[in-house]
Protein backbone atom coordinates (compact mmCIF):
# COMPACT_ATOMS: atom_id res chain seq x y z
CA UNK A 1 0.00 0.00 0.00
CA UNK A 2 1.32 3.42 -0.96
CA UNK A 3 2.25 5.55 2.02
CA UNK A 4 0.66 8.98 2.11
CA UNK A 5 2.46 12.27 2.49
CA UNK A 6 1.10 14.77 4.98
CA UNK A 7 -0.44 17.04 2.31
CA UNK A 8 -2.22 13.98 0.87
CA UNK A 9 -3.50 13.13 4.34
CA UNK A 10 -4.67 16.65 5.05
CA UNK A 11 -6.37 16.64 1.67
CA UNK A 12 -8.78 14.07 3.15
CA UNK A 13 -9.80 16.34 6.04
CA UNK A 14 -13.10 18.26 5.89
CA UNK A 15 -12.37 21.74 7.20
CA UNK A 16 -15.07 24.17 8.23
CA UNK A 17 -15.77 27.51 6.59
CA UNK A 18 -13.53 26.73 3.65
CA UNK A 19 -15.43 29.08 1.39
CA UNK A 20 -14.64 32.04 3.63
CA UNK A 21 -11.62 34.06 2.64
CA UNK A 22 -11.11 35.55 6.10
CA UNK A 23 -11.19 33.33 9.15
CA UNK A 24 -10.59 34.08 12.79
CA UNK A 25 -7.56 32.06 13.97
CA UNK A 26 -8.26 29.99 17.08
CA UNK A 27 -4.59 29.65 17.96
CA UNK A 28 -2.28 32.58 18.51
CA UNK A 29 1.45 31.97 18.54
CA UNK A 30 3.94 34.45 19.89
CA UNK A 31 6.71 33.48 17.48
CA UNK A 32 8.97 36.08 19.08
CA UNK A 33 9.31 33.60 21.94
CA UNK A 34 9.95 30.71 19.52
CA UNK A 35 12.60 32.69 17.71
CA UNK A 36 14.39 34.17 20.69
CA UNK A 37 14.47 32.02 23.80
CA UNK A 38 12.92 28.61 22.90
CA UNK A 39 15.54 25.86 23.11
CA UNK A 40 13.69 23.23 21.03
CA UNK A 41 11.08 24.76 18.67
CA UNK A 42 9.30 21.45 19.13
CA UNK A 43 5.99 22.47 17.55
CA UNK A 44 7.75 22.37 14.17
CA UNK A 45 8.06 18.60 14.46
CA UNK A 46 5.39 17.38 16.91
CA UNK A 47 2.38 19.06 15.26
CA UNK A 48 0.44 16.31 13.43
CA UNK A 49 -0.69 18.80 10.77
CA UNK A 50 2.63 20.64 10.34
CA UNK A 51 1.06 24.01 11.11
CA UNK A 52 4.38 25.14 12.53
CA UNK A 53 7.31 25.36 10.12
CA UNK A 54 10.89 26.57 10.21
CA UNK A 55 12.30 28.71 7.42
CA UNK A 56 15.87 28.64 6.08
CA UNK A 57 17.05 30.85 8.93
CA UNK A 58 15.48 28.56 11.50
CA UNK A 59 12.65 30.98 12.31
CA UNK A 60 9.29 29.51 13.30
CA UNK A 61 6.15 30.37 11.34
CA UNK A 62 2.59 29.38 12.13
CA UNK A 63 -0.53 28.95 9.94
CA UNK A 64 -3.88 27.92 11.34
CA UNK A 65 -5.55 26.77 8.10
CA UNK A 66 -4.43 23.13 8.35
CA UNK A 67 -5.09 22.80 12.09
CA UNK A 68 -7.10 19.71 13.00
CA UNK A 69 -7.76 20.85 16.60
CA UNK A 70 -5.83 17.99 18.21
CA UNK A 71 -4.37 20.13 21.00
CA UNK A 72 -0.79 18.82 20.73
CA UNK A 73 0.89 22.25 20.58
CA UNK A 74 -0.96 23.46 23.69
CA UNK A 75 0.86 20.83 25.78
CA UNK A 76 4.09 20.52 23.80
CA UNK A 77 4.94 24.22 24.03
CA UNK A 78 6.37 24.74 27.50
CA UNK A 79 7.53 28.28 26.69
CA UNK A 80 4.18 30.04 26.88
CA UNK A 81 4.09 30.91 23.18
CA UNK A 82 0.84 29.14 22.31
CA UNK A 83 -2.61 30.55 23.16
CA UNK A 84 -5.14 27.91 22.24
CA UNK A 85 -8.92 28.26 21.89
CA UNK A 86 -11.53 26.25 20.06
CA UNK A 87 -12.44 27.68 16.65
CA UNK A 88 -15.57 29.78 16.32
CA UNK A 89 -18.23 27.71 14.50
CA UNK A 90 -19.17 30.63 12.23
CA UNK A 91 -15.95 32.48 11.49
CA UNK A 92 -13.25 30.05 12.60
CA UNK A 93 -11.53 27.11 10.96
CA UNK A 94 -11.31 23.64 12.44
CA UNK A 95 -12.66 20.27 11.42
CA UNK A 96 -15.72 18.14 10.88
CA UNK A 97 -14.65 14.51 10.98
CA UNK A 98 -16.30 12.10 8.57
CA UNK A 99 -15.29 9.03 10.59
CA UNK A 100 -13.64 10.25 13.78
CA UNK B 1 -33.87 32.79 26.20
CA UNK B 2 -35.19 33.85 29.63
CA UNK B 3 -36.04 30.49 31.07
CA UNK B 4 -33.63 28.69 33.31
CA UNK B 5 -32.60 25.09 32.81
CA UNK B 6 -32.05 22.47 35.48
CA UNK B 7 -28.75 21.75 33.80
CA UNK B 8 -26.54 22.88 30.93
CA UNK B 9 -24.19 20.23 29.56
CA UNK B 10 -21.16 21.45 27.64
CA UNK B 11 -20.08 18.95 24.98
CA UNK B 12 -22.09 16.28 23.16
CA UNK B 13 -19.50 13.54 23.18
CA UNK B 14 -19.99 10.25 24.95
CA UNK B 15 -19.95 11.79 28.45
CA UNK B 16 -22.30 14.65 27.60
CA UNK B 17 -24.74 12.47 25.68
CA UNK B 18 -24.81 9.88 28.47
CA UNK B 19 -25.54 12.62 30.98
CA UNK B 20 -28.25 14.02 28.69
CA UNK B 21 -29.90 10.63 28.25
CA UNK B 22 -29.95 10.13 32.01
CA UNK B 23 -31.38 13.61 32.61
CA UNK B 24 -34.07 13.15 29.95
CA UNK B 25 -35.17 9.88 31.53
CA UNK B 26 -35.33 11.63 34.93
CA UNK B 27 -37.59 14.33 33.46
CA UNK B 28 -35.07 17.10 33.83
CA UNK B 29 -35.00 20.24 31.72
CA UNK B 30 -31.61 20.67 30.11
CA UNK B 31 -29.61 22.21 27.32
CA UNK B 32 -26.84 20.16 25.71
CA UNK B 33 -24.42 22.36 23.79
CA UNK B 34 -22.00 21.11 21.14
CA UNK B 35 -19.42 23.24 19.32
CA UNK B 36 -19.29 20.99 16.27
CA UNK B 37 -21.65 20.85 13.34
CA UNK B 38 -23.32 17.79 14.91
CA UNK B 39 -22.54 15.55 17.91
CA UNK B 40 -19.43 13.51 17.12
CA UNK B 41 -18.18 15.85 14.41
CA UNK B 42 -15.14 16.91 16.45
CA UNK B 43 -14.50 13.64 18.23
CA UNK B 44 -11.68 11.22 17.55
CA UNK B 45 -11.17 7.89 19.27
CA UNK B 46 -9.40 4.59 18.64
CA UNK B 47 -11.83 3.18 19.40
CA UNK B 48 -13.52 0.49 21.31
CA UNK B 49 -16.31 1.26 23.75
CA UNK B 50 -15.68 -1.38 26.41
CA UNK B 51 -18.19 -2.88 28.80
CA UNK B 52 -21.93 -2.88 28.71
CA UNK B 53 -23.14 0.52 29.92
CA UNK B 54 -24.37 1.29 26.41
CA UNK B 55 -27.17 -1.22 26.97
CA UNK B 56 -28.29 0.86 29.97
CA UNK B 57 -28.68 3.90 27.74
CA UNK B 58 -29.95 2.16 24.61
CA UNK B 59 -31.42 -1.22 25.56
CA UNK B 60 -31.11 -3.81 22.81
CA UNK B 61 -28.84 -1.51 20.77
CA UNK B 62 -27.52 -4.67 19.09
CA UNK B 63 -30.87 -5.15 17.34
CA UNK B 64 -30.07 -2.07 15.26
CA UNK B 65 -27.65 -1.98 12.41
CA UNK B 66 -26.70 1.59 13.29
CA UNK B 67 -24.38 3.58 15.49
CA UNK B 68 -21.78 0.95 16.32
CA UNK B 69 -19.63 -0.96 13.84
CA UNK B 70 -18.65 -4.38 15.22
CA UNK B 71 -18.57 -6.27 18.49
CA UNK B 72 -15.21 -7.55 19.72
CA UNK B 73 -14.67 -11.29 20.07
CA UNK B 74 -11.02 -11.33 19.08
CA UNK B 75 -8.21 -9.64 21.02
CA UNK B 76 -4.56 -9.52 20.10
CA UNK B 77 -1.49 -7.96 21.69
CA UNK B 78 1.47 -7.89 19.32
CA UNK B 79 5.15 -7.30 20.05
CA UNK B 80 7.08 -6.00 17.07
CA UNK B 81 10.72 -5.76 16.14
CA UNK B 82 11.92 -4.65 12.74
CA UNK B 83 11.04 -7.89 10.98
CA UNK B 84 8.88 -9.90 13.32
CA UNK B 85 5.60 -9.91 15.18
CA UNK B 86 4.91 -12.07 18.22
CA UNK B 87 1.30 -12.05 19.43
CA UNK B 88 -0.82 -13.07 22.33
CA UNK B 89 -4.07 -13.88 20.61
CA UNK B 90 -7.42 -14.66 22.15
CA UNK B 91 -10.65 -15.32 20.29
CA UNK B 92 -13.78 -16.77 21.78
CA UNK B 93 -17.34 -17.40 20.67
CA UNK B 94 -18.15 -16.70 24.32
CA UNK B 95 -18.19 -13.03 23.29
CA UNK B 96 -20.56 -13.56 20.36
CA UNK B 97 -23.84 -13.03 22.16
CA UNK B 98 -25.22 -9.72 23.41
CA UNK B 99 -24.79 -8.00 25.73
CA UNK B 100 -21.39 -7.51 24.15
CA UNK B 101 -18.37 -6.59 26.24
CA UNK B 102 -16.92 -4.24 23.67
CA UNK B 103 -18.05 -2.58 20.46
CA UNK B 104 -15.95 -0.72 17.90
CA UNK B 105 -17.27 2.72 17.10
CA UNK B 106 -16.46 5.61 14.78
CA UNK B 107 -17.35 8.74 16.67
CA UNK B 108 -18.75 10.84 13.86
CA UNK B 109 -21.34 8.11 13.33
CA UNK B 110 -21.73 6.78 16.89
CA UNK B 111 -22.21 10.09 18.70
CA UNK B 112 -24.65 11.32 16.08
CA UNK B 113 -26.66 8.10 16.49
CA UNK B 114 -26.58 8.33 20.29
CA UNK B 115 -27.76 11.95 20.01
CA UNK B 116 -30.80 10.75 18.03
CA UNK B 117 -31.57 8.38 20.89
CA UNK B 118 -31.29 11.29 23.32
CA UNK B 119 -33.70 13.30 21.13
CA UNK B 120 -36.17 10.40 21.40
CA UNK B 121 -35.78 10.38 25.19
CA UNK B 122 -36.34 14.17 25.28
CA UNK B 123 -39.49 13.76 23.18
CA UNK B 124 -40.80 11.20 25.67
CA UNK B 125 -39.99 13.41 28.69
CA UNK B 126 -42.03 16.15 30.39
CA UNK B 127 -39.78 18.71 28.73
CA UNK B 128 -40.22 17.57 25.14
CA UNK B 129 -40.41 21.20 24.02
CA UNK B 130 -38.01 22.68 26.57
CA UNK B 131 -34.90 20.49 26.54
CA UNK B 132 -32.56 20.85 23.59
CA UNK B 133 -29.44 19.59 21.89
CA UNK B 134 -27.85 22.67 20.35
CA UNK B 135 -24.94 22.17 17.93
CA UNK B 136 -22.70 24.83 16.39
CA UNK B 137 -22.36 26.76 19.64
CA UNK B 138 -19.05 27.37 21.34
CA UNK B 139 -19.20 27.90 25.10
CA UNK B 140 -16.63 30.53 25.96
CA UNK B 141 -17.24 30.88 29.65
CA UNK B 142 -18.88 29.22 32.61
CA UNK B 143 -20.72 31.95 34.48
CA UNK B 144 -19.96 31.93 38.19
CA UNK B 145 -21.73 33.90 40.92
CA UNK B 146 -20.46 33.79 44.49
CA UNK B 147 -18.47 30.64 43.72
CA UNK B 148 -21.41 28.84 42.15
CA UNK B 149 -21.88 28.00 38.47
CA UNK B 150 -25.05 29.64 37.20
CA UNK B 151 -24.84 29.22 33.46
CA UNK B 152 -22.69 29.72 30.39
CA UNK B 153 -21.79 32.42 27.92
CA UNK B 154 -21.41 32.09 24.17
CA UNK B 155 -20.52 35.32 22.38
CA UNK B 156 -22.87 37.94 23.85
CA UNK B 157 -25.51 35.42 24.78
CA UNK B 158 -25.95 33.96 28.24
CA UNK B 159 -27.88 30.87 29.25
CA UNK B 160 -28.73 30.15 32.85
CA UNK B 161 -29.14 26.91 34.78
CA UNK B 162 -29.06 25.49 38.30
CA UNK B 163 -26.13 23.33 37.30
CA UNK B 164 -23.46 22.87 34.63
CA UNK B 165 -21.89 19.61 33.51
CA UNK B 166 -18.55 20.15 31.81
CA UNK B 167 -18.00 17.34 29.31
CA UNK B 168 -15.75 19.27 26.96
CA UNK B 169 -13.12 16.60 26.35
CA UNK B 170 -9.42 16.38 27.08
CA UNK B 171 -8.59 19.89 25.90
CA UNK B 172 -10.47 21.14 28.92
CA UNK B 173 -10.33 24.92 28.64
CA UNK B 174 -13.43 25.51 30.77
CA UNK B 175 -12.16 23.16 33.48
CA UNK B 176 -9.04 25.34 33.58
CA UNK B 177 -11.11 28.52 33.55
CA UNK B 178 -13.08 27.48 36.65
CA UNK B 179 -9.81 26.61 38.36
CA UNK B 180 -10.12 22.83 38.63
CA UNK B 181 -7.16 22.26 36.32
CA UNK B 182 -3.92 24.20 35.98
CA UNK B 183 -3.89 26.84 33.24
CA UNK B 184 -0.94 25.10 31.59
CA UNK B 185 -0.90 21.32 31.49
CA UNK B 186 2.58 20.02 30.61
CA UNK B 187 3.25 17.34 28.01
CA UNK B 188 4.60 14.88 30.57
CA UNK B 189 1.63 12.55 30.85
CA UNK B 190 -0.24 13.36 27.68
CA UNK B 191 -0.10 11.44 24.43
CA UNK B 192 -0.73 12.44 20.85
CA UNK B 193 -2.86 9.98 18.92
CA UNK B 194 -2.68 9.80 15.13
CA UNK B 195 -4.89 7.58 13.08
CA UNK B 196 -5.88 6.60 9.58
CA UNK B 197 -9.18 5.14 8.52
CA UNK B 198 -8.42 2.65 5.77
CA UNK B 199 -11.24 1.35 3.61
CA UNK B 200 -11.50 -2.12 2.05
CA UNK B 201 -14.06 -4.04 0.13
CA UNK B 202 -16.11 -5.41 3.05
CA UNK B 203 -15.62 -9.03 1.96
CA UNK B 204 -11.85 -8.54 1.73
CA UNK B 205 -11.83 -7.05 5.22
CA UNK B 206 -13.90 -9.89 6.66
CA UNK B 207 -11.77 -12.57 5.04
CA UNK B 208 -8.49 -10.92 5.95
CA UNK B 209 -9.33 -10.49 9.61
CA UNK B 210 -11.48 -13.64 9.94
CA UNK B 211 -14.59 -11.71 10.81
CA UNK B 212 -18.02 -13.27 10.78
CA UNK B 213 -21.16 -11.16 10.50
CA UNK B 214 -20.68 -8.27 12.94
CA UNK B 215 -17.71 -9.72 14.82
CA UNK B 216 -14.57 -7.64 15.09
CA UNK B 217 -10.97 -7.64 16.25
CA UNK B 218 -8.89 -5.30 18.35
CA UNK B 219 -5.12 -5.46 18.08
CA UNK B 220 -2.62 -3.43 20.11
CA UNK B 221 1.07 -3.16 19.23
CA UNK B 222 4.22 -2.36 21.16
CA UNK B 223 7.83 -2.06 20.02
CA UNK B 224 8.85 -1.14 16.48
CA UNK B 225 5.48 0.58 15.90
CA UNK B 226 6.49 3.78 17.67
CA UNK B 227 10.09 4.04 16.42
CA UNK B 228 11.64 4.33 19.86
CA UNK B 229 9.04 6.73 21.27
CA UNK B 230 7.03 5.73 24.31
CA UNK B 231 3.55 4.53 23.36
CA UNK B 232 1.94 1.92 21.16
CA UNK B 233 -0.13 1.15 18.09
CA UNK B 234 -3.66 -0.07 17.52
CA UNK B 235 -5.80 -1.64 14.83
CA UNK B 236 -9.56 -2.01 15.12
CA UNK B 237 -11.87 -3.48 12.50
CA UNK B 238 -14.87 -1.32 11.61
CA UNK B 239 -17.64 -2.35 9.23
CA UNK B 240 -15.72 -1.87 5.98
CA UNK B 241 -12.72 0.08 7.25
CA UNK B 242 -10.01 -0.32 9.85
CA UNK B 243 -8.76 2.25 12.33
CA UNK B 244 -4.98 2.08 12.35
CA UNK B 245 -2.98 4.39 14.53
CA UNK B 246 -0.54 5.23 17.25
CA UNK B 247 -0.53 6.92 20.61
CA UNK B 248 2.77 8.65 21.30
CA UNK B 249 4.07 10.03 24.57
CA UNK B 250 4.25 13.75 23.87
CA UNK B 251 7.18 14.54 26.13
CA UNK B 252 9.15 11.68 24.61
CA UNK B 253 8.20 12.79 21.11
CA UNK B 254 9.51 16.26 21.93
CA UNK B 255 12.73 14.97 23.43
CA UNK B 256 13.42 12.53 20.59
CA UNK B 257 12.57 15.14 17.98
CA UNK B 258 10.15 12.92 16.12
CA UNK B 259 7.08 13.61 14.01
CA UNK B 260 3.80 11.72 14.47
CA UNK B 261 2.88 11.21 10.80
CA UNK B 262 6.38 10.00 9.94
CA UNK B 263 6.16 7.41 12.72
CA UNK B 264 2.75 6.37 11.36
CA UNK B 265 4.37 5.62 7.99
CA UNK B 266 7.19 3.79 9.77
CA UNK B 267 4.54 1.62 11.49
CA UNK B 268 2.72 0.98 8.20
CA UNK B 269 5.97 -0.18 6.58
CA UNK B 270 6.39 -3.03 9.07
CA UNK B 271 6.02 -6.28 7.08
CA UNK B 272 3.24 -7.63 9.34
CA UNK B 273 1.27 -4.39 9.12
CA UNK B 274 1.82 -3.89 5.43
CA UNK B 275 0.36 -7.38 4.83
CA UNK B 276 -2.71 -6.41 6.83
CA UNK B 277 -3.41 -3.15 5.00
CA UNK B 278 -2.57 -4.20 1.45
CA UNK B 279 -5.07 -2.90 -1.08
CA UNK B 280 -6.73 -0.54 1.37
CA UNK B 281 -7.51 3.09 0.68
CA UNK B 282 -6.93 5.78 3.29
CA UNK B 283 -10.13 7.80 3.64
CA UNK B 284 -9.34 9.90 6.71
CA UNK B 285 -6.34 11.08 8.68
CA UNK B 286 -6.93 12.45 12.17
CA UNK B 287 -5.11 13.29 15.38
CA UNK B 288 -6.02 14.10 18.94
CA UNK B 289 -4.49 14.48 22.36
CA UNK B 290 -5.33 11.74 24.83
CA UNK B 291 -4.60 11.51 28.54
CA UNK B 292 -2.70 8.57 29.98
CA UNK B 293 -4.48 7.59 33.18
CA UNK B 294 -1.58 8.82 35.28
CA UNK B 295 -3.19 10.18 38.44
CA UNK B 296 -0.42 12.69 39.00
CA UNK B 297 -1.89 15.01 36.39
CA UNK B 298 -5.60 14.32 36.72
CA UNK B 299 -7.73 17.14 38.17
CA UNK B 300 -8.16 16.18 41.82
CA UNK B 301 -11.43 17.88 42.50
CA UNK B 302 -14.20 17.38 39.95
CA UNK B 303 -16.90 19.65 41.31
CA UNK B 304 -17.77 23.11 42.53
CA UNK B 305 -21.09 24.47 43.66
CA UNK B 306 -23.45 23.89 40.72
CA UNK B 307 -20.80 22.23 38.59
CA UNK B 308 -19.30 18.82 37.81
CA UNK B 309 -16.65 17.63 35.36
CA UNK B 310 -16.85 14.29 33.56
CA UNK B 311 -15.25 12.19 30.83
CA UNK B 312 -11.90 13.15 29.33
CA UNK B 313 -12.30 16.69 30.67
CA UNK B 314 -11.56 15.03 34.02
CA UNK B 315 -8.85 12.94 32.30
CA UNK B 316 -10.83 9.78 32.93
CA UNK B 317 -8.97 7.40 30.69
CA UNK B 318 -6.63 4.52 31.32
CA UNK B 319 -4.54 1.98 29.51
CA UNK B 320 -3.29 -0.56 32.03
CA UNK B 321 -2.25 -3.05 29.38
CA UNK B 322 -5.53 -4.87 29.00
CA UNK B 323 -7.51 -2.29 27.07
CA UNK B 324 -7.54 1.43 26.39
CA UNK B 325 -10.57 2.53 28.37
CA UNK B 326 -11.88 6.04 27.92
CA UNK B 327 -15.27 6.05 26.27
CA UNK B 328 -16.72 3.67 28.86
CA UNK B 329 -15.38 5.93 31.60
CA UNK B 330 -16.98 8.88 29.81
CA UNK B 331 -20.29 7.06 29.63
CA UNK B 332 -20.36 6.00 33.27
CA UNK B 333 -19.13 9.36 34.58
CA UNK B 334 -21.78 11.15 32.50
CA UNK B 335 -24.46 8.91 33.98
CA UNK B 336 -23.16 9.49 37.52
CA UNK B 337 -22.99 13.25 36.97
CA UNK B 338 -26.61 13.33 35.80
CA UNK B 339 -27.72 11.21 38.73
CA UNK B 340 -26.06 13.57 41.20
CA UNK B 341 -27.74 16.55 39.54
CA UNK B 342 -31.12 14.83 39.57
CA UNK B 343 -30.70 14.22 43.32
CA UNK B 344 -29.70 17.84 43.80
CA UNK B 345 -32.85 18.96 42.01
CA UNK B 346 -35.02 16.73 44.24
CA UNK B 347 -33.48 18.32 47.30
CA UNK B 348 -33.46 21.78 45.79
CA UNK B 349 -29.80 22.20 46.67
CA UNK B 350 -27.07 22.50 44.04
CA UNK B 351 -24.37 23.55 46.48
CA UNK B 352 -20.89 22.17 46.76
CA UNK B 353 -21.88 19.27 49.03
CA UNK B 354 -24.63 18.22 46.62
CA UNK B 355 -22.13 18.15 43.76
CA UNK B 356 -19.61 16.25 45.84
CA UNK B 357 -21.99 13.29 45.66
CA UNK B 358 -20.84 12.90 42.05
CA UNK B 359 -17.19 12.55 42.94
CA UNK B 360 -18.02 10.14 45.77
CA UNK B 361 -20.03 8.01 43.34
CA UNK B 362 -17.13 8.12 40.90
CA UNK B 363 -14.68 7.03 43.62
CA UNK B 364 -16.99 4.11 44.48
CA UNK B 365 -17.36 3.07 40.82
CA UNK B 366 -15.09 0.77 38.84
CA UNK B 367 -13.55 3.81 37.17
CA UNK B 368 -11.64 5.27 40.11
CA UNK B 369 -11.16 1.86 41.69
CA UNK B 370 -9.37 0.71 38.53
CA UNK B 371 -7.46 3.96 38.08
CA UNK B 372 -6.28 3.77 41.70
CA UNK B 373 -5.46 0.06 41.58
CA UNK B 374 -3.57 0.09 38.30
CA UNK B 375 -1.32 3.14 38.62
CA UNK B 376 1.71 0.86 38.72
CA UNK B 377 0.60 -0.79 35.51
CA UNK B 378 0.23 2.63 33.85
CA UNK B 379 3.79 3.52 34.88
CA UNK B 380 5.08 0.12 33.77
CA UNK B 381 3.59 0.50 30.30
CA UNK B 382 5.46 3.77 29.90
CA UNK B 383 8.77 2.26 30.99
CA UNK B 384 11.23 2.29 28.05
CA UNK B 385 12.32 -1.27 28.91
CA UNK B 386 8.74 -2.37 28.40
CA UNK B 387 8.08 -0.41 25.22
CA UNK B 388 11.37 -1.15 23.45
CA UNK B 389 13.60 -3.83 24.93
CA UNK B 390 10.94 -6.38 25.81
CA UNK B 391 9.38 -6.46 22.31
CA UNK B 392 12.84 -6.89 20.76
CA UNK B 393 13.69 -9.64 23.19
CA UNK B 394 10.41 -11.49 22.63
CA UNK B 395 10.72 -11.30 18.85
CA UNK B 396 14.35 -12.46 18.99
CA UNK B 397 13.29 -15.44 21.10
CA UNK B 398 10.43 -16.17 18.69
CA UNK B 399 12.75 -16.10 15.71
CA UNK B 400 15.05 -18.66 17.34
CA UNK B 401 12.26 -20.78 18.77
CA UNK B 402 10.46 -21.09 15.45
CA UNK B 403 13.61 -21.62 13.35
CA UNK B 404 14.00 -25.26 12.33
CA UNK B 405 17.55 -25.73 11.07
CA UNK B 406 18.18 -29.47 10.80
CA UNK B 407 20.71 -29.00 13.54
CA UNK B 408 20.54 -30.01 17.18
CA UNK B 409 18.00 -27.66 18.80
CA UNK B 410 19.06 -25.80 21.92
CA UNK B 411 16.72 -25.89 24.89
CA UNK B 412 14.23 -23.02 24.94
CA UNK B 413 15.74 -21.83 28.21
CA UNK B 414 19.08 -21.27 26.48
CA UNK B 415 17.38 -19.46 23.61
CA UNK B 416 15.65 -17.19 26.08
CA UNK B 417 18.89 -16.53 27.94
CA UNK B 418 20.55 -15.56 24.64
CA UNK B 419 17.70 -13.26 23.70
CA UNK B 420 17.82 -11.54 27.08
CA UNK B 421 21.56 -11.04 26.80
CA UNK B 422 21.23 -9.45 23.37
CA UNK B 423 18.49 -6.98 24.28
CA UNK B 424 18.44 -6.27 27.99
CA UNK B 425 20.02 -7.27 31.25
CA UNK B 426 18.70 -9.68 33.84
CA UNK B 427 18.72 -6.84 36.30
CA UNK B 428 16.40 -4.76 34.08
CA UNK B 429 14.05 -7.70 33.74
CA UNK B 430 14.08 -8.45 37.45
CA UNK B 431 13.16 -4.83 38.13
CA UNK B 432 10.47 -4.99 35.44
CA UNK B 433 9.18 -8.31 36.77
CA UNK B 434 8.94 -6.90 40.27
CA UNK B 435 7.07 -3.86 38.97
CA UNK B 436 4.87 -6.13 36.88
CA UNK B 437 4.01 -8.37 39.81
CA UNK B 438 3.08 -5.31 41.84
CA UNK B 439 1.11 -3.80 38.99
CA UNK B 440 -1.09 -6.79 38.25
Amino acid sequence: MKLLTLPERLGLVSYRNQAKSEIKPHILVDTDICNSTCPHKCTTYVCPANCYTKDEDGNVHFQVEDCIECGTCMYACDQGAVTWEFPDPEIGRGVTWNFG
Amino acid sequence: MDEKFDCIIVGAGVAGLSAAMTLARANMKFLLIEKGEFPGSKNVSGGVLWGNDLAKLVPDYWEEDAGWDRYINHRRLTFLDEQSSFSIDFKSSHFNEPPYTGVVVLRSKFDRWLAEKVEEAIAASDYAMDSFIAPNILVEEVLMENGKAVGIRTGDEKFYADSVIIAEGVNNLLTRQVGLQDKYVPADHMLTGVKEIIRFDQKVLEDRFQLNGKSGMSNEFVGFATNGVEGGGFLYTNKDTISLGLVLGLKDLREKEQTPYDILNHFKKHPAISDMIRGGEVVEYSAHIVSSGDKRVMPEKLYKAGLVICGEAANLLMNAGKAIQGMDYAMRSGILAAEAITKAKEKGDFGEDAMKIYQTALEDSYIMKDINNFQDAVHLLHDPVMTQKVPNLICDFGRNFFSIKNEPTPKSREMLRGAIKRHASYWELIKLGAKGAKAL
